[in-house]
């Protein structure tokens, strides 16, 4: 009897939350439908880290360079060839995905500094090619006039059904990194995760299971690429840069690497905090890196570690 | 042939700087095994207290250097109290990501002090280049040269003739046998940062007259001394030196033969070619693990 009204009150809180999220476009602002509509994409973004960061254990920095790659990859169809969107973001989550590959191969045999100044390394050249390739990136001007995603007739050129397009990717990609790590492939992430020789020595081929969370998280990072290109129709190098690859880094410790809850709480958070906190101005970059200190010397697991840690508390008090 | 000689002492110079950095970089790495992201606005720190030194408090140059000096020392003591103490034993990962907390923290922090304009460092010398041995060289990149030698020398003295550098080293190997053996391993890692700290501080005195000084010259610092490090391989104390020196003459010859644009990614395309093609570095150890 508890436990069927416990599973009555969690299909309520979830329909109650699937309604706002259905609803949010509706009910805000064009501000805040746009802020919506960045969370999405950032939230994409984050559970493709999570697969190389949180699930395989793998420091890397490099996955703001993937965003980039989709990003350019789906504009540039766009622009140039006039290629529809819904060709252009498979080609954009492939680009990444083989690039994830070519570079997966060498840098993964690295270890904890090498793989991440190695990364980070992989990062700033592609920023500088983005910026500096004049001929093919438009260099620092970037590329505007990317086309809106068609369906038949419908165009999804406004950031209200804009906003469905990526809650559908979304929902998409959520499904799929679930299907994963609750399987065969998500348990090897986290023996590599755990202890690398070990699983080496249980016959786990750890190089090829690294890899592919590579790929995988290269291949999250092309779609959410192609969603932001097509969403603000203008993409420039900026948006690629190592502040940016900080940004997610914190996206997913300050939600809870290892978690898909973790990472799109952190996406969305980010996205929405530094609105909120606009009156702080100045003092805002301050006060966040002051709160990241304090956050990793105090919950260090992120606010899914947290709430799991209180849950685990109260259940051991009765 | 004259243009040449230029470029190399100018490269050795900014080479000296890098490996100033990577060695305080290696220094903190040994002894308790974080990337510190933060390494490079230690330098700016050092440059801004160096400009208050001299011109807010109008001291003479040399007192305001042991000034900073002083200040660095605290600053490093301070740093280390405040992030890496409570976050001892905590996984690696955890504590890295604080320090790229502190390199914001550091950051935004002096641009609220001091502002977003370049300020200008006063210099022992005159700017303009004097001629030795047929080169045209400015003073000051002489006494780069000179300063970071002898500071080199300095540290290879500490580590190989004092209890206290040995003491340092035996820490970077095994803290828990360094403990058995009655190292006061905390008072050791402090230590470590509070020379780290001075490191950075002497890098932030000898490049501040070269360039202006701002709040965005930590970033491209930390980028320079990652890459010395890791031509020397990761943990080497005279590969971080010889990487650094590398790495500032590369530059200078890149720039000037080749193009500009090679100058800003030449760092980061060294170190991956270096990573695909030695990991170890030139001095590292070959990397294995411990089970």
């Amino acid at each position: 009897m508890k436990d069927r009204m416990k599973s009555y009150s969690q299909a309520l809180w979830i329909s109650i939350g699937s309604m706002i999220i259905l609803l949010f476009p509706l009910i805000v602002s064009q501000y805040y439908q746009q802020l919506g509509c960045v969370a999405g994409v950032y939230a994409i973004l984050v559970l493709g880290y999570d697969f190389i960061l949180g699930r395989a254990g793998q420091f890397s920095l490099g996955h703001i360079a993937f965003f980039g790659i989709g990003a350019y990859t789906s504009a540039l169809l766009s622009v140039n060839w006039s290629v529809p969107f819904w060709l252009a973001l498979p080609a954009a989550a492939l680009a990444s995905s083989l690039f994830g590959l070519f570079i997966g191969v060498p840098v993964l045999r690295l270890r904890g500094p090498y793989l991440a100044i190695a990364t980070l390394g992989f990062a700033e050249i592609v920023r500088l090619i983005l910026s500096r390739w004049d001929r093919v990136t438009r260099g620092v001007d970037g590329i505007a006039g990317i086309k809106a995603p068609t369906i038949g007739p419908l165009i999804f050129d406004n950031t209200v059904s804009f906003y469905y397009i990526i809650l559908f990717f979304l929902v998409l990609m959520i499904f799929i990194a679930e299907r994963i790590h609750r399987g065969k492939y998500g348990r090897l992430l986290m023996a590599i995760r755990e202890n690398e020789l070990a699983a080496e020595v249980m016959g786990i081929d750890t190089s090829k299971g690294k890899i592919m969370a590579f790929v995988l998280s290269a291949l999250y990072a092309g779609v959410a690429g192609s969603l932001y290109a097509h969403l603000f129709s203008y993409i420039s190098p900026e948006t690629f840069d190592i502040e940016h690859a900080i940004v997610i880094l914190y996206m997913l410790i300050i939600g809870g690497s290892g978690s898909t809850a973790g990472a799109i709480l952190g996406a969305v958070l980010l996205t929405f905090l530094p609105e909120w906190l606009r009156f702080l101005k100045d003092y805002y970059l301050l006060l966040y890196g002051i709160g990241i200190i304090l956050m990793m010397i105090f919950m260090p697991y992120g606010i899914i570690g947290l709430i799991r840690q209180l849950r685990l508390q109260v259940f051991s008090n009765h | 042939m004259q243009h040449l000689g230029q470029m190399l002492a100018n490269g050795l110079a900014m080479g000296c700087i890098y490996a100033l950095v990577a060695l305080g970089f290696v220094l903190v790495y040994r002894a308790v095994a974080v990337i510190n992201f933060a390494q490079g606005e230690f330098v700016m720190i050092s440059a801004f207290f160096g400009v208050m030194a001299a011109t807010l408090l109008r001291l003479p140059l040399a007192l305001s250097y042991f000034v900073v000096f002083l200040a660095m020392a605290a600053f490093g003591f301070i740093i280390q109290r405040l992030t890496y103490y409570p976050l001892r034993g905590k996984p690696h990962l955890t504590v890295v990501i604080c320090t790229v907390g502190l390199h914001i923290v550091l950051k935004n922090g002096a641009r609220l002090l001091w502002g977003p304009y370049p300020l200008s460092f006063p210099s022992f010398f005159r700017r303009e280049p004097m001629e030795v041995m047929g080169i045209l060289i400015v003073p000051q990149t002489l006494f780069i040269i000179g300063v970071t030698g002898s500071l080199f020398f300095l540290f290879y003295l500490f580590f190989k003739k004092t209890m206290m550098g040995y003491m340092m080293q035996a820490t970077a190997q095994d803290p828990e046998a360094a403990r058995l053996m009655g190292i006061r391993v905390d008072r050791i890692i402090a230590l470590t940062f509070v020379l780290n700290s001075l490191l950075a501080g002497a890098a932030g005195l000898l490049l501040g007259p070269i360039f202006l000084v701002t709040t965005d010259m930590g970033g491209a610092v930390l980028i320079k001394a990652f890459c010395a490090t890791i031509i020397g391989g990761f943990g080497s104390v005279p590969g971080a030196v010889v990487g650094g020196v590398f790495l500032g003459i590369v530059e200078i010859l890149a720039a000037g033969y080749v193009s500009t644009f090679f100058k800003d990614g030449l760092a980061f395309g060294v170190i991956i070619l270096i990573l695909l093609l030695a990991p170890q570095g030139i001095f590292g150890e070959k990397v294995a693990e411990r089970a």
